[in-house]
C-alpha cells in the first residue's frame, strides 16, 4: 500500500500537467464506476480507455491480455526496466494482474487498414520495406512476419500500428541494449541489434503512422 | 529402435517402391520425392537476384510480379488451389530468395528433371503442382494456368537476374514465352547468355550453391519425439503455438501451423523427419537468434512430424498399403503414436475454408 502511494505520488508529480489534461471526459467518480479497481492505477498514464498518453504511457488498447499480463510480470522481475512502470507494476499483484489486463484488452483500438505481404511489390520507403520484406542480407525477417499484416498484432506479438513513435523507439533501443528481455531465445533482441539508429527512428514513425 | 525398424522396412520394400513410383506418375503429377539435401560447402558463393524494383514494366514483368505476390501471399488462392493456411514463403524464406531455404532460383535451373525411378521427365510446373497438392494440401492449378506461369516467371527471373549479375551480363533478363517458362531451365534449348554458358554447363546450373536445404549433421542418438517436445517448448512454441497451430493475426496465419488440418499433408516433403530437420537446423528460429544442435533439430523434427496432419492424397482407404507404397523413409505415417495409427484418422485433403 505504501509503495503504491509513493509510486503514484512520483508519477503525478512528474506528469501532473499531462495527467490533468488527460482525463477530460470522466470525473474521478465516473472512472471508479467504469474502470475496475485493479486497472485504475494505470489510467493516469495509459488513459481510461488505454488510449495512451504521449511520453507518460503507451497505448494499451489493441494489446492482448496475455501480452499485458506477461509485461507486468517482466517489469516486476526487472526484465523490463522503467523508473515509472516498475514500481507501478509492483502495485498490481495476483489475480488483479489479469483483471487489469482484461480491462485494457477489451478496449477498442483505432481501425487500421490491413495491408498484406505482397500487396506492394516495390516498396520505396525503407521502414515499410523492412516491415514487409525484412533485410535478409542481415538476417532480418520482415517485422510483419510476427506482428501480422499492418502490424495489427495478436497474443504475444504486440500491435505496432498506431503505437506512439517515442515508445517504439525507446523499446527498440531497450531490446538493442539488452535492458528489455523476456521473449523466447531473444528473438526480438536479435533483430533489434541489427538495426541502425536511423532505421529505428524510421520504423518508429512508420508504425505510429499506420491507420 | 523405431529408426532402425524404418531402415529394415525400407530395404525390404525396395521392390514395392519401384512399383509405386509408376503408379504415382499416372495418378498424380508429382511423386514428391525427397527434397534435395545438399552437403553445405565451406565457402559458398550464392547468386544474388536483382531487386524487385528491377522487374521490367510490361506483360512479362507483370507475370513476374504476380508470381512474387502469389508466393508471399498464397492465401489469395485459398479454396481455389490452397486447402490450408500456409504460404509458399513459409518454407522458402525471403520470398524464395534465401540460399539454403530451397530458393526458387536453385530449383528453376534443376528442372526439367529426369527421374530414373519412373522414367519420366518432370517439368518445373509439374513440381509446382506437387507443392499445391501436398504442401498446400490443395488442388494443383492446371498446366499452363496463369498461376503456374506467374510462379515460373518469378523463379526464372530470380535465377536469371542473379546469374547475369554474377557474370556481369548487362541488360534486362531475356523474356520467355509462357510455354517456355513453365518447363524450367535444364534443357538444351534454353537460351543462356554466352558469358554464363561458357562458364557453367547445365549440370553446374542445376546444382547452384545454396539450392535445397543443406544436410543437417548426423545426431549421436536416434531421433526422439519425446526429447523433441522439450526442444519445441523451449524454442518453437512461442511462434508456432503449444498446439502447433501457428499465430493467426487479422485472419491470416502470420506464423504457420506446423501440424494439424491447416498444415502440409502426409505427402509433402516436409513431413519427412530428415527434410524437416535439414530445414530447422539451417533456418530456425527465424532470423537465427539461437543455433539448435543437430540432435535438437532431429528430435524436434520428429516431434512435429509425429503429430497428425491432412491425409496423404495418394491414400486409397488402406493406411498400411499407403505406408508401404509411399512411406518407406524417415516419417511417422502408419505408425502408432499415443495409441493412434497416424493416417487412420487424418483430416481431409483440400477442405474448404
Amino acid at each position: 500500500m505504501n509503495k503504491k502511494i509513493i509510486a503514484a505520488t512520483f508519477v503525478s508529480s512528474v506528469f501532473s500537467l499531462q495527467v490533468s489534461a488527460s482525463i477530460p471526459d470522466a470525473s474521478p467518480k465516473e472512472l471508479q464506476l467504469t474502470v475496475p479497481v485493479p486497472a485504475q492505477v494505470c489510467v493516469s498514464c495509459h488513459g481510461a480507455q488505454g488510449q495512451g498518453l504521449e511520453v507518460a504511457g503507451p497505448k494499451l488498447a489493441g494489446l492482448s491480455a496475455s501480452y499485458m499480463v506477461k509485461q507486468i510480470k517482466l517489469f516486476q522481475i526487472g526484465q523490463r526496466q522503467s523508473p515509472l512502470m516498475q514500481p507501478m507494476a509492483m502495485t498490481v499483484q495476483g489475480d488483479n494482474i489479469q483483471v487489469a489486463a482484461d480491462y485494457f484488452a477489451s478496449q477498442v483500438a483505432d481501425d487500421v487498414t490491413l495491408r498484406y505481404r505482397g500487396d506492394k511489390v516495390v516498396i520505396e520507403d525503407p521502414a515499410e520495406k523492412l516491415a514487409y520484406q525484412g533485410d535478409w542480407a542481415r538476417d532480418i525477417p520482415a517485422c510483419f512476419t510476427c506482428h501480422g499484416p499492418s502490424g495489427a498484432g495478436a497474443e504475444l506479438f504486440p500491435r505496432l500500428a498506431g503505437q506512439q513513435a517515442s515508445y517504439i523507439k525507446s523499446q527498440l533501443e531497450a531490446w538493442q541494449k539488452g535492458t528489455r528481455k523476456g521473449d523466447a531465445d531473444n528473438m526480438m533482441g536479435n533483430v533489434a541489434s541489427k538495426l541502425t539508429a536511423t532505421e529505428i527512428n524510421a520504423l518508429a514513425h512508420y508504425f505510429a503512422s499506420l491507420k | 529402435m523405431k529408426f532402425q525398424l524404418n531402415i529394415i522396412l525400407g530395404a525390404a520394400a525396395l521392390f514395392s517402391l519401384n512399383m509405386s513410383a509408376v503408379v504415382i506418375a499416372t495418378e498424380l503429377p508429382d511423386s514428391q520425392h525427397a527434397l534435395p539435401s545438399v552437403p553445405k560447402q565451406a565457402d559458398p558463393i550464392y547468386i544474388q537476384p536483382a531487386a524487385l524494383s528491377d522487374i521490367p514494366t510490361g506483360e512479362f514483368g507483370d507475370k513476374v510480379r504476380l508470381g512474387y505476390q502469389l508466393f508471399v501471399n498464397t492465401q489469395q488462392l485459398r479454396d481455389k488451389y490452397v486447402g490450408n493456411q500456409l504460404n509458399c514463403v513459409n518454407c522458402h524464406l525471403n520470398a524464395g530468395n534465401k540460399a539454403n531455404a530451397s530458393p526458387l532460383w536453385g530449383a528453376y535451373f534443376a528442372y526439367p528433371a529426369y527421374r530414373k525411378k519412373n522414367d519420366k521427365v518432370n517439368s518445373f510446373e509439374e513440381r509446382l503442382q506437387g507443392c499445391f497438392t501436398y504442401s498446400m494440401n490443395g488442388k494443383a492449378p492446371e498446366s499452363g494456368s496463369k498461376e503456374l506461369v506467374a510462379l515460373s516467371a518469378y523463379s526464372y527471373w530470380l535465377g536469371m537476374s542473379g546469374l547475369m549479375l554474377q557474370h556481369n551480363v548487362a541488360g534486362p533478363v531475356p523474356e520467355l514465352s509462357d510455354s517456355e517458362l513453365v518447363k524450367g531451365a535444364k534443357r538444351d534449348d534454353f537460351i543462356l547468355p554466352e558469358a554464363i554458358s561458357s562458364k557453367m554447363d547445365q549440370n553446374a546450373l542445376a546444382q547452384l550453391p545454396g539450392r535445397g536445404y543443406p544436410a543437417v549433421p548426423k545426431a549421436e542418438q536416434a531421433y526422439s519425439p519425446e526429447r523433441g517436445l522439450i526442444v519445441y517448448q523451449a524454442h518453437c512454441q512461442s511462434c508456432h503455438g503449444e498446439d502447433g497451430q501457428g499465430q493467426i493475426i487479422a485472419g491470416v496465419a502470420a506464423l504457420p501451423p506446423v501440424w494439424g488440418p491447416q498444415s502440409f499433408n502426409w505427402g509433402a516433403g516436409m513431413h519427412r523427419v530428415n527434410t524437416a530437420a535439414d530445414f530447422i537446423y539451417e533456418n530456425m528460429p527465424l532470423g537465427k537468434s539461437v543455433q539448435l544442435t543437430p540432435q535438437q533439430a532431429w528430435d524436434v523434427a520428429a516431434y512435429i512430424n509425429s503429430q497428425d496432419r491432412p491425409q496423404d492424397p495418394r491414400f486409397k482407404g488402406n493406411v498400411p498399403e499407403t505406408q508401404s507404397q509411399y512411406h518407406q523413409h524417415d516419417g511417422f505415417y502408419g505408425q502408432s503414436v499415443a495409441g493412434t495409427v497416424l493416417g487412420s484418422a487424418s483430416s481431409a485433403n483440400f477442405p474448404k475454408k
